[in-house]
């Protein structure tokens, strides 16, 4: 749950970029830290290991300003995809506000895509969260890598076997050149903030 | 296609797998490649290609296992280590949040760090006894044993813990030695005066309401070990949240125990009553180093007692 501060007038969430292996989801914020400086507030904190993957989590705090008189700060957050970090997906899920799932377009990781998001359902069960109910976005990712030959999921396919049930909103978008990252980040934020906006009245 | 072709854009396709770091669907990639060229005798420089798929395939194969060699309690810098202590703490409270921090540190696998905030915790009364049972649960973790030993042999010749705390340590650490079979004496704590048997479980912070679990029975409907009875020592214990390692050899067990299994009738051990409840399988790990490389760390949420 978000952390509310009435008297101060501040709001800070949490969004984890969520996804499988090699998806896409520290480029998306290695692209949102280069791109998007003036919403940028500290540092972006990635630990890598061996093959450029991520160990623990990558972390960047942005501001979003002032919305309806509150301060809003927001930590984004990627998970490790690898299939063998399980516990640590679920450390990084703890009281999360929102999410993006990054999928692979490519035709080879289409199952990964499926267990990866059977996998974020089963985690956030564990914190007594819905995957019908949380903030969520989807992000078919790497749609770029069809100009290479590349063969990859029609994004049709990828809505029916990921979203027929969800029904979130869900973009394409290519990490690497940044299509598409701005606005999955947006429409989180908004879904998330409306959100926290429920809250915020049952706090009241 | 004539075959040329078909090997070539099966290569090429591997080559982009692997700048995508998607290691495994390359080789399968430089896999059809090689079964191609295999099954055509005809194929220009035929023993050249096959050589050098291979060594491709073999590059690729090390590159996988580094990947899995890889252990999740890998050091950071202090940095992180901030960050992990202050982003992963969510209680409002500043002494529960550091304690919490010091709990997400031992999580993320890093015990150094991590023993020194559960030290400086045990200044702080309502956390004395949370922190000291987390200082041993990190030399287990760590496999320094003898220092735990070491410690509370301190804690006992020192004023800092109240004879019943110290009563409650001596029964938690007990029950882990004996869990796990050691061979370890320690020096006995008379029982305090009143002392009640249900105190033993009582909470010291939000993370510690649960009784002390040393080990779980559990049986299983189907494979071979059907209906069997099977004991398993608690390694680790945060709360309701029990870790246990399974030998690799136990195939049966750990491809049963899938992430989200609800096991039912579950026999809890604890060091003074046996109850029974049930648990969720929360996550499971291969160990990919270290002498438990191989095995399987498992995590088990407790849901009811």
């Amino acid at each position: 749950m978000a952390n509310i501060n009435i008297k101060k007038r501040e709001i800070e969430c949490k969004i984890v970029y969520y996804g499988p292996g090699r998806s896409g989801k520290t480029t998306n914020l290695e692209y949102i830290f280069k791109s998007y400086k003036n919403y940028v507030s500290g540092e972006m904190i990635s630990i890598k290991t061996e093959g450029d993957r991520t160990l623990f989590f990558d972390f960047l705090p942005i501001g979003l300003g002032t919305i309806k008189g509150y301060d809003v700060r927001v930590q984004l957050y990627t998970v490790p995809g690898q299939v063998q970090y399980t516990s640590t997906r679920r450390l990084v899920l703890k009281e999360v506000d929102g999410i993006v799932f990054v999928a692979d377009s490519l035709k080879v990781r289409r199952e990964k895509n499926m267990q990866s998001l059977k996998d974020l359902q089963n985690n956030l069960k564990g914190y007594d969260l819905s995957i019908f109910k949380v903030p969520l976005v989807l992000q078919y990712n790497k749609r770029d890598l069809s100009k290479q030959g590349i063969p990859l999921m029609h994004s049709e396919l990828m809505e029916k076997e990921l979203n027929s049930q969800l029904k979130v909103p869900s973009f394409q978008a290519s990490a690497i050149t940044g299509q598409g990252v701005g606005v999955t980040l947006k429409e989180c934020l908004m879904l998330t903030l409306k959100s926290i906006r429920k809250q915020l009245k049952t706090v009241k | 296609m004539e075959i040329k072709k078909q090997i070539q854009s099966m290569i090429a396709e591997a080559k982009i797998y692997c700048t995508q770091g998607l290691l495994e669907e390359a080789i399968v990639y430089y896999q059809n490649a090689k079964n191609l060229v295999e099954k055509n005798e005809k194929v220009k420089n035929r023993e050249t290609i096959l050589k050098t798929i291979e060594d491709r395939i073999i590059s690729l194969e090390n590159e996988i296992q580094k990947v899995k060699d890889l252990k999740e309690s890998a050091p950071v810098s202090s940095e992180v280590q901030d960050l992990i202590k202050t982003k992963f703490a969510f209680s409002k409270d500043e002494n529960e949040s550091a304690l919490e921090g010091a709990i997400a540190l031992a999580k993320f696998g890093q015990y150094e760090r991590a023993l020194q905030e559960f030290d400086e915790l045990l200044q702080v009364d309502s956390l004395r006894l949370a922190a000291a049972k987390n200082i041993i649960r990190c030399h287990i973790a760590m496999s320094t044993i003898e220092k735990a030993v070491d410690i509370y042999q301190e804690w006992m010749a020192g004023d800092l813990f109240p004879q019943d705390q110290l009563y409650k340590i001596n029964i938690f650490f007990k029950s882990i030695i004996d869990s796990k079979g050691l061979d370890i004496m320690l020096p006995q704590v008379e029982e305090p005066v009143d002392f009640e048997m249900n105190e033993l479980g009582e909470s010291e912070n939000e993370d510690d309401e649960f009784m002390d679990i040393s080990s779980i029975g559990i049986s299983l409907d189907t494979g071979s070990e059907k209906k069997r009875m099977i004991d398993l020592d608690v390694s680790f214990q945060q709360g309701n949240e029990i870790n246990l390692i399974i030998s690799s050899k136990n195939k049966d067990l750990i491809d049963n125990l899938k992430v989200g299994f609800r096991l039912n009738d579950v026999q809890f051990y604890s060091p003074f009553a046996i109850f029974t409840g049930s648990g969720i399988v929360s996550a499971k790990t291969q160990i990919g180093f270290g002498p438990k490389q191989g095995d399987y760390s498992l995590d088990i949420t407790v849901i009811n007692k």
